[in-house]
């Protein structure tokens, strides 16, 4: 009798599941449990806690120690069996040096003297140990730290290249899609008619449209946009094609003509004139390029300059 | 061929996994044999109190003889004797009390298998742990066929349990696992067995829709039908669908069918349906898109083979080497082993389709391969008849004598699973 021999071609459970606890170790950054993780925080945390428990001196003591277990003259000093008789009172000093050779046939105090120095030594390697330990323990932290903020990183930056990726694509996608109407200011329409009921939008003057003006106040009309002068000046094209734009759509700014620091009738208010002839409030506006060409020494849109002047058609 | 079911409870009523399985077999072996059901009066586990009437009745065409419980179980006496048997060095002694202890105990059942235990070709134990499989295939131990439904929990290490696995005529086991699992504790692989589970009939008219109505569910939704007890993993359940919901993106809620001691937390994505009859619950595995499986303890998940009777993929807990072998075997589901692998796994069956279809596509194909009813039914028949025609190589071993069931040398039942795992 045949038994459990099914194996689907299409799905394979166990690369499927090997694929997703890939994706979480790769998250994850490093293969550890949740206890190990923890563990690895909470260690580097208790040194944060307990400074005292931190060798801010560490490569000092490092060296000293290791200068303190190699240094010969101490083990030599220590194997020098007369050690073992000292003592600061002279009386006792004395008598343990007329003892010594009775001591010495009891015991061997060569051996005992060695004992001695193997012991310093092995207090001294202990030390060593303790700080190699440290050593050892701060880098095993601080990779894993690195480690992890790596793949934290290269996870990011994969992110943000798949993100840059798409709006590329998206912006790529999206001037394939726009057709543009090559502009003919002799068809441009006029503003259709029910526009002229609608309010004029009251235009605030910015402060560097005041400053625009002056030049035209003082008799140094600026040089037009479209003549061979103005055609070098940097953002005067932009400027052209944003109001082509808005004179397709109809939308071309309505101006109150005595408001200060813009540009009018010529008069007081606009003395140097450039807009060539008077414009009713309720009169549409034209919108050709001749005209617009002639408000290009106006100040800088109000459109432009963010919502609270907004004055396309609502 | 004149069969006997012997199993603790039996009823329609009655929604356990062994019993269920109990009665499924019943009634499809009773269609090719002759089949008396033997079973106790109980109506709960957790006390064995006597609930139905004792002696003969026919339950959907199936004659079912029922025997009073001598002895109601007490859950702190089991808890007790339980904690000696398998966290310490007992006696034997110590584990026919435990044995004992767990029920249900009914004389008289094992007095009628005594006496007319001659009258069955055969009779089916269900559930290797309990007092009516331990003392009865004793009783009529040439003619005993085990059901072991054995998990990997400490009780499999006890050592009484052994000799049964060694001195029955057959064991049907549920999955390769569990197979594996016995004979390496019972060093039993001379004892004719195979491996069987049992078929799942799933309803003609399901709809996902009269459910999602009746509970007023909306969305899509994982599903967990069982008792809600922290050893069916609820516990862990919850904690990691509640780290799920958590994360961005994720739609599916979890909606808990069944009741039981574990009290289910309040959380917005996390909804009980109460317990389930059987036309509702496969109207649940309809609607939901997949069954999660959090149980650690496993000899065969009815509720797995329920979801891939209807194409729906399951989400398993892989710490379960049945569970985990059944998603394998199928590519029907995927197994997690922690909270993240949780998440994760129950991600990708949400996020995609096509994994989610195909899951369900295979353990619909992996069911209809080993256990449809006609597969299970030529099993059981094949294995009767080949154990009615060869005599019976296995002997069970007596219970030893008094002096020596108290002699304290076995070792705590949690070790023998650990060393043989």
């Amino acid at each position: 009798m045949a038994e459990f021999n099914v194996r689907s071609d299409s799905v394979n459970v166990e690369q499927i599941m090997e694929q997703i606890r890939a994706r979480i170790r790769e998250k994850r950054g490093v293969d550890y449990t949740e206890a190990e993780i923890q563990q690895l925080a909470s260690a580097r945390l208790e040194s944060f806690i307990d400074p005292g428990r931190l060798h801010s001196n560490l490569l000092a003591e490092f060296q000293r120690v290791r200068a303190e277990g190699d240094a010969p003259e101490a083990l030599d000093a220590a194997v020098d069996e007369s050690v073992l008789f000292e003592t600061h009172r002279g009386w006792l000093r004395a008598l343990r040096t007329l003892l010594r050779p009775i001591l010495k046939l009891f015991l061997n105090t060569k051996a005992l003297a060695a004992l001695t120095a193997r012991a310093k030594a092995e207090l001294t390697r202990k030390n060593r140990d303790q700080m190699t330990f440290e050593l050892i323990h701060n880098v095993v932290v601080e990779m894993t730290r690195l480690g992890i903020e790596v793949k934290n990183l290269t996870m990011r930056v994969e992110s943000m290249q798949s993100r840059l990726e798409f709006n590329e694509r998206r912006a790529r996608a999206l001037e394939g899609a726009v057709v543009y109407k090559p502009s003919e200011p002799d068809v441009t329409p006029q503003r259709p008619p029910v526009q002229e009921s609608r309010p004029p939008v009251e235009f605030r003057p910015r402060h560097d449209s005041q400053q625009a003006s002056q030049p035209a106040a003082s008799g140094q009309s600026a040089p037009a946009p479209g003549s061979p002068d103005g055609q070098g000046q940097p953002g005067q094209s932009q400027r052209r094609r944003r109001r082509r734009r808005r004179g397709r759509r109809g939308g071309g700014q309505p101006w109150t003509p005595n408001q200060p620091g813009q540009p009018g009738p010529a008069g007081p208010e606009n003395p140097s004139g450039l807009t060539g002839h008077a414009v009713s409030p309720h009169e549409p506006l034209p919108a050709d390029d001749e005209h617009a060409d002639d408000l290009s020494t106006e100040p800088e849109e109000p459109d432009d300059s963010g919502p609270g002047t907004d004055s396309s058609p609502q | 061929m004149k069969l006997a079911v012997v199993v603790q409870r039996y009823g329609p009523a009655v929604h356990g996994g062994t019993e269920l399985q109990a009665r499924y077999i019943a009634e499809h072996l009773a269609q090719h044999a002759e089949v008396e059901v033997l079973t106790t009066c109980a109506g709960d586990e957790e006390t064995w109190a006597n609930k139905y009437k004792a002696g003969t009745d026919t339950i959907n065409g199936v004659r079912v003889r029922r025997f009073r419980v001598s002895r109601s179980r007490s859950g702190t006496a089991s808890a007790r004797l339980g904690e000696r048997v398998f966290h310490q060095t007992h006696s034997l002694a110590d584990e026919l009390k435990w044995i004992e202890a767990e029920g249900p105990m009914s004389r008289g059942l094992l007095r009628h298998l005594r006496k007319h235990g001659e009258s069955y070709d055969f009779c089916l134990f269900f559930d290797y742990r309990y007092c009516h499989s331990f003392y009865g295939a004793r009783a009529v131990a040439s003619r005993a066929i085990l059901v072991p439904r054995a998990e990997r929990d400490d009780a499999i290490g006890v050592r009484a349990f052994h000799d049964v696995f060694r001195g029955v005529r057959g064991i049907l086991y549920n999955s390769p696992e569990e197979r594996s699992l016995i004979q390496a504790i019972a060093g039993n692989p001379q004892v004719p067995g195979i491996v069987v589970g049992a078929g799942v009939d799933a309803p003609q008219n399901v709809q996902g829709a009269r459910f999602r109505q009746k509970h007023d569910i909306r969305g899509n939704f994982a599903l967990y039908i069982g008792r809600v007890d922290e050893r069916r993993g609820c516990r862990e359940l919850f904690d990691f669908f509640a780290r799920y919901s958590k994360q961005a993106g994720t739609r599916l809620s979890l909606v808990v069918a069944g009741d039981g001691p574990l009290e289910i937390p309040q959380h917005p994505k996390i909804k009980h349906a109460g317990a389930l009859d059987e036309a509702s619950k496969f109207d649940a595995i309809a609607a939901a898109d997949v069954i999660v499986v959090p149980s650690a303890y496993e000899s065969l998940s009815r509720t797995a083979l329920e979801a891939w009777a209807l194409g729906k993929p399951v989400l398993a807990n892989g710490k379960s080497d049945v569970l985990r072998g059944q998603c394998l075997r199928g590519n029907g589901g995927l197994c997690y082993r922690n909270g993240e692998e949780f998440a994760a796994m129950l991600q990708a069956i949400e996020q995609n389709r096509w994994l989610s279809g195909s899951l369900g596509k295979n353990g619909r194909q992996y069911l209809r391969d080993h256990y449809d009813w006609r597969v299970v039914e030529r099993k059981y028949h094949e294995l009767l008849q080949q154990l009615q025609k060869s005599p019976a190589k296995t002997a069970m071993p007596p219970i030893p004598g008094w002096s020596e069931r108290r002699r304290r040398d076995l070792p705590p039942a949690a070790d023998v699973l650990r060393s043989a795992s």
